[in-house]
């Protein structure tokens, strides 16, 4: 019985959940770029700022069971748009109008979708899960923190204590995206 | 009556991807954001499908299907589940719930819609009769056979027609070729090996794209059997070797209901033309008397007032070509039309042995008629009341 998931299974993971998700319903390559750090929170992980002055949308989805986790998915609120667009058949003025709401519907779907292939592959790995409901964050020069860290920008985000991180970077039609894996397996 | 499909979804951006997929289709789409919109909705409108996602606030959707298949008048509708929630153990577990199918997300919309389509009856929207088809359009024919000959001798024999034909030897290729293209109609040889051609039958029929595409069955006309065979299974038609290409014409023509006014009916320059062809039979006759009424109305409303009645084609006149030709005359004199008639040596000589046709007037050529109209000289016809 497997009782750890390698840093690998979970790259290869995220890797696959993200491509098929940009390719089935955007129609995008999506090409890994690179890991950023995969300590252990407790250890005392430098915190994630993504981009210091783009505006990002941050979908949030959770997974909760025999391991339990949270995934960011960062991408700067242009991309955000013009996906958005893409995925709905609308164009930019029609995105312009629908307001925020409409672009943080979109990302907190791609999110599910994305969270959802990733946890997918954890429960036929045996380590059956399910997913919470999405959330969108918004902003600029923001960061997740691991643990209570000295330095705080706009807000931040306390995760689960005693879990892994991994930070893997992704490059879509000229942009940079971005997921922020923090999980536990067991209670 | 139209399909109503009901989505419930969290998301407004599956509720709106959803739509989208359907809108081709005659269906109605009802929207819940969670498993208790969705029961809400569902019981009020009992829909005909429901697509459901699972991770909701409110109520989820595991706990919307066990309700929904705890109500007597609710638990026969069937529900595919649309959701990020998989794993084999998840899909297996809310599959004993009872649901008809489940699709992972991310999705592609071709196949919710084929999904749905083996549930539901989905009906393409067509187009109105004003956008119908022509047979001025290259409708694309899909020949399976093995016989080459066969398919060369119907490309042969319809290349009077804008008719696009390719033409494939295996149900296999034939599979690939839809997938590719779906094709206007298919003519398909019911003498494949092992009945193929009704294996194929039944895999076009029950993909949406190909649901509603007219196929025929090709078959040698001695073989009674496999002719019920096709029609009990539900083809098109049966078309019978040695083929008549007057007979896969018509029966193409009438599958996709082209119009074909076209054939008998044209506006050159200022003038209206009725043309009658050679064979001259009940049926072309009978189409053009639909027609007439129809497409003289429309070129008097563009303005034209001069028309031609053309049979120089025609070997020979009889009764019901007449009674078409005065009902065509008088239909001109209702609208204040001039027009002229032109007719070969044959006809000119026949009408002259006619009682009610000798005083009509003929000019050999389309020339001479126009110059003659457009000198404003109208045929002298009586037409009788």
């Amino acid at each position: 019985m497997i009782t750890q998931i390698s840093e690998d299974m979970i790259r290869g993971s995220i890797t696959r959940a993200v491509q098929d998700v940009f390719k089935t319903m955007l129609h995008h390559d999506v090409v890994f770029a690179g890991a950023s750090s995969s300590l252990n929170p407790d250890e005392g992980a430098p915190p994630l700022v993504v981009t210091e002055s783009v505006p990002q949308v941050v979908g949030t989805v959770g997974f909760i069971g025999e391991a339990n986790g949270l995934i960011y998915l960062y991408i700067s609120d242009e991309f955000a748009r013009r996906l958005t667009g893409e995925m709905l058949g609308m164009t930019p003025e029609e995105v312009a109008a629908g307001g925020d709401e409409v672009v943080n519907d979109a990302i907190g779907e791609i999110t599910n979708m994305t969270v959802g292939g990733f946890k997918n592959a954890l429960c036929d790995t045996g380590f059956p899960c399910k997913l919470t409901i999405t959330s969108i964050l918004r902003g600029s020069n923001f960061s997740v923190e691991p643990i209570s860290s000295a330095t705080r920008y706009n807000f931040s985000v306390e995760p689960i204590s005693s879990a892994t991180r991994y930070i893997f970077h992704f490059n879509c039609a000229g942009y940079r995206l971005v997921s922020d894996i923090l999980m536990k397996i067991g209670d | 009556m139209r399909n109503k499909i009901l989505t419930v979804d969290d998301s407004k951006t599956v509720r709106i991807i959803v739509r989208k997929a359907f809108k081709p289709f005659d269906c109605d789409i009802l929207e819940a954001a969670n498993g208790v919109e969705g029961l809400a909705v569902a019981g009020k409108e009992t829909p005909d499908l429901i697509l459901l996602d699972i991770t909701m606030p409110v109520m989820d959707g595991v706990e919307m299907l066990t309700k929904l298949k705890a109500d007597p008048a609710l638990k026969s509708i069937p529900v595919i589940m649309l959701t990020a929630e998989g794993g084999r153990d998840n899909v297996l577990k809310i599959a004993k719930i009872g649901v008809r199918d489940y699709i992972v997300k991310p999705f592609k919309e071709d196949v919710l819609i084929e999904k749905a389509g083996r549930i539901i009856d989905l009906k393409p929207l067509t187009d109105g009769p004003a956008k119908a088809r022509s047979i001025l359009d290259p409708i694309d024919v899909l020949i399976i056979e093995d016989k080459p000959a066969i398919v060369q001798q119907i490309q042969e024999g319809l290349k009077h027609t804008p008719w696009k034909f390719r033409g494939v030897n295996t149900t296999g290729e034939a599979i690939d070729s839809c997938h590719r293209q779906v094709p206007d109609v298919i003519l398909v040889s019911l003498s494949l090996p092992e009945e193929s051609a009704f294996t194929l039958f039944r895999l076009l029929r029950a993909n949406i794209k190909t649901k509603y595409t007219p196929i025929f069955g090709m078959v040698v006309k001695t073989d009674t059997t496999a002719q019920q065979q096709a029609q009990t299974v539900g083809f098109t038609g049966v078309i019978t070797k040695p083929i008549e290409m007057t007979d896969i014409e018509g029966k193409v023509v009438k599958a996709l209901n082209l119009d074909t006014s076209l054939r008998y009916f044209t506006s050159e320059q200022e003038f209206f033309i009725m043309r009658l062809p050679e064979p001259c039979s009940t049926l072309v006759l009978s189409e053009v008397a639909t027609y007439l009424k129809v497409k003289v109305a429309e070129a008097v409303d563009r303005g034209i007032n001069r028309a031609i009645i053309d049979i120089h084609e025609l070997r020979g006149l009889n009764m019901n070509v007449i009674k078409l030709l005065f009902q065509a005359m008088q239909t001109y004199k209702e609208l204040a039309m001039q027009f002229a008639l032109v007719g070969n040596h044959q006809i000119i000589s026949e009408c002259k042995g006619f009682e009610d046709t000798r005083n009509w007037t003929f000019y050999e050529t389309m020339e001479q008629a126009k110059a003659s109209l457009a000198a404003g000289v109208s045929a002298a016809v009586a037409v009788p009341a």
